[in-house]
């Protein structure tokens, strides 16, 4: 640590550089962000907070609120279980093998969600090759159909967002020094012990950023579900669109908006509070 | 198989890709001997040192530590401690969780711990710096960091690869013989792996002179030093005066060479007409003294090195004539200058040549 103290911004002029940005982000998400949130707490004889006591009170809101939070833990989940163990993969791997795996994971996000999910919908079908595969290694008895259900969602939305679980780990498991697991080896630990003492808590910091990015993906994807199970399976972000588009009511959606923003946040925050006290020191 | 030996290496073997890195090395170390794998890089005393660790599996070949056949255990259950290179000290950890990290994987009681951290802590001067983190540390340090980590858990064996390369002379100097000491006084059993010739001088009771993937000369530095077995071990282990020639005949017990300078002898035996090599470290090289030879050569350049002058005098191609001294009360010779260079049959060494 320098004594020093950072420099003010205003003799820096390095920091000038973030302006552009700041101000694009003003405008194009803050001040619109803002204007959602008045929308709902603004009634017809002005301040009230009725919107989220009647939103609350509705038991259907709170299945809403499970659907989004119980498919955006499993699809996080289901990304993490397949991300972790490819990123360590991409990051050993050889020169060219590790460029063509790049490639692999990178190209498939120029692709559109909305053609992905078409082309999951192909997938889960009942004659699709999920189902015919799980027949095929005796686990079903017979074909069944994965569209629109939770489980098709998760499997769908997984592979859309598992890119953003990959690449941040990788990015940490690349700096590893493969010496530090070598090292706890020397030392009597058992590639267990090594694994939860030295490689877990090194890479927490990929984790992190790797869950908040999926996590927050997953929490507010609208056309995946819209596509993959329907209007029967709603969530706050298809019942947010529904509310602006469908029927026009503009406080319902404020509310929900704000309701999944905050969500969000607290959770992606929250969590990553809660990772990097478990993790000790690791910053 | 010797009783004495503790640590056993029986022709260890290693190819990376169809290229032999190993090509069946043997090596004793007796209990509590402090051992240097010495080699330019390449040598394979890298590779060596990891097939003992258990981190490298060798194609072939037998290690035996205390009696025990360890060449087939994973490193965590071979009792075999390393001081790395770069250190490997985990960063997310401090400075007394380092060195608990053995202690604690190998389910030490909790209450054995903190007294075995505070011990190694002071042993290696760091009782101050106990919750600092590892990454504020100075090399020097962090070496000692590395060091008490591996010893705390008490291996059966440690071993070094080349873990002073990154600290700075003066330094590097310092902590081998605190190292030395601190070996000595916990009878700890090493391998240190290094490529710098005075390293190993310095600290080891034994070297192990390595040259593509074999063990040219294992012996006491002394010996090294003074009886280079191959012509490698003698260009490797310090500074020669080389002069190329024929052998022309055999002298009772000694060699006579026809050189570029005359007749000059050498103890041992060659057949006549082969291409030798004769060399003299150039300390044992009076300057305008009485000796068993008077060659006379002129001065190239005179080095100044503090307690000893180096003297390098003009030769033949591919010869050398260089003199170390520390009596010249005349001060620096100019170069130019014409001396008479002379040293004892006895001291003359003689290989083959390449």
């Amino acid at each position: 640590m320098t004594p020093k103290s950072a420099p003010s911004p205003w003799r820096d002029p390095v920091a000038l550089l973030a302006a552009p940005a700041v101000l694009y982000l003003l405008v194009i998400y803050a001040f619109p962000l803002l204007w959602l949130f008045m929308k709902s707490l603004t009634g017809p004889t002005g301040f009230t907070l009725q919107p989220y006591v009647s939103f609350l009170g509705d038991p259907f809101n709170w299945r809403v609120v499970g659907n989004t939070l119980r498919v955006a833990a499993w699809v996080t989940v289901v990304c993490f279980l397949i991300g972790y163990p490819a990123a360590f993969a991409l990051a050993r791997a050889g020169a060219v093998l590790q460029i063509v795996m790049l490639v692999a994971i990178i190209l498939p996000l120029s692709v559109g969600a909305v053609v992905k999910a078409f082309a999951w919908q192909i997938v889960l079908r009942r004659d699709g090759i999920v189902s015919q595969i799980l027949v095929g290694l005796g686990f079903w008895d017979e074909p069944q159909r994965l569209l629109f259900t939770e489980t098709g969602l998760v499997l769908g939305a997984a592979n859309i967002f598992l890119p953003f679980m990959i690449l941040p780990i990788y990015s940490v498991v690349k700096l590893i020094d493969p010496r530090l697991s070598e090292a706890g080896a020397t030392l009597g630990a058992t590639p267990l012990y090594r694994f939860a003492h030295v490689t877990l808590p090194l890479t927490l910091p990929g984790i992190v950023s790797g869950v908040a990015f999926v996590f927050s993906m997953s929490v507010s994807m609208f056309v995946i579900p819209s596509l993959l199970i329907g209007d029967r399976f709603q969530t706050l972000s298809t019942l947010t669109g529904r509310s602006f588009l469908l029927m026009r009511n503009e406080q319902l959606g404020s509310t929900t908006a704000v309701i999944l923003l905050v969500l969000a946040v607290a959770i992606v925050v929250g969590s990553t509070w809660l990772a990097r006290r478990i993790g000790g020191s690791t910053t | 198989m010797t009783s004495d030996s503790f640590l056993d290496v029986a022709g260890a073997e290693k190819a990376f890709g169809g290229v032999t890195v190993l090509g069946g090395v043997d090596l004793r170390v007796a209990a509590g001997e402090f051992i240097s794998l010495l080699g330019p890089s390449g040598c394979g005393k890298t590779t060596l040192l990891r097939i003992i660790a258990g981190l490298l599996a060798a194609d072939r070949g037998s290690i035996r530590l205390d009696g025990e056949e360890i060449g087939a255990r994973p490193p965590h259950r071979r009792d075999v401690g390393v001081v790395f290179q770069n250190y490997a000290l985990f960063p997310h950890l401090t400075v007394a969780e380092n060195i608990a990290f053995g202690l604690k994987a190998r389910k030490h009681p909790a209450g054995e711990i903190g007294p075995t951290v505070r011990r190694f802590l002071s042993l290696v001067h760091l009782t101050d710096f106990a919750d600092r983190s590892v990454r504020a540390l100075s090399g020097g340090q962090q070496q000692r960091v590395a060091v008490a980590r591996a010893l705390a858990v008490k291996p059966k064996l440690l071993l070094l690869d080349e873990p002073f390369s990154a600290l700075d002379r003066k330094l590097r100097e310092n902590m081998q013989i605190e190292l030395r000491r601190l070996l000595r006084e916990l009878g700890i059993t090493a391998v240190f792996v290094t490529h710098d010739q005075d390293e190993a001088l310095t600290m080891s009771d034994r070297i192990a002179v390595m040259n593509r993937g074999a063990i040219e000369q294992l012996a006491e530095p002394a010996t090294i030093y003074r009886s280079p077995a191959t012509a490698f071990v003698l260009e490797f282990v310090g500074l020669s005066s080389r002069i190329s020639g024929t052998v022309v005949g055999q002298d009772y017990e000694h060699v006579v060479v026809d050189t570029a300078y005359g007749q000059l002898r050498a103890p041992g035996s060659f057949v006549p007409g082969a291409s030798v090599v004769l060399a003299v470290r150039p300390e044992r090289i009076k300057v305008n003294a009485p000796g068993d030879y008077a060659l006379v050569a002129r001065l190239r350049d005179a080095v100044f090195q503090g307690s000893k002058v180096q003297l390098h005098f003009e030769a033949r191609d591919g010869d050398h004539l260089m003199v170390e001294t520390a009596d010249l009360s005349d001060g620096l010779p100019a170069p130019g200058t014409e001396m008479r260079l002379g040293w004892a049959v006895a001291d003359t060494l003689i290989y083959p040549a390449s």
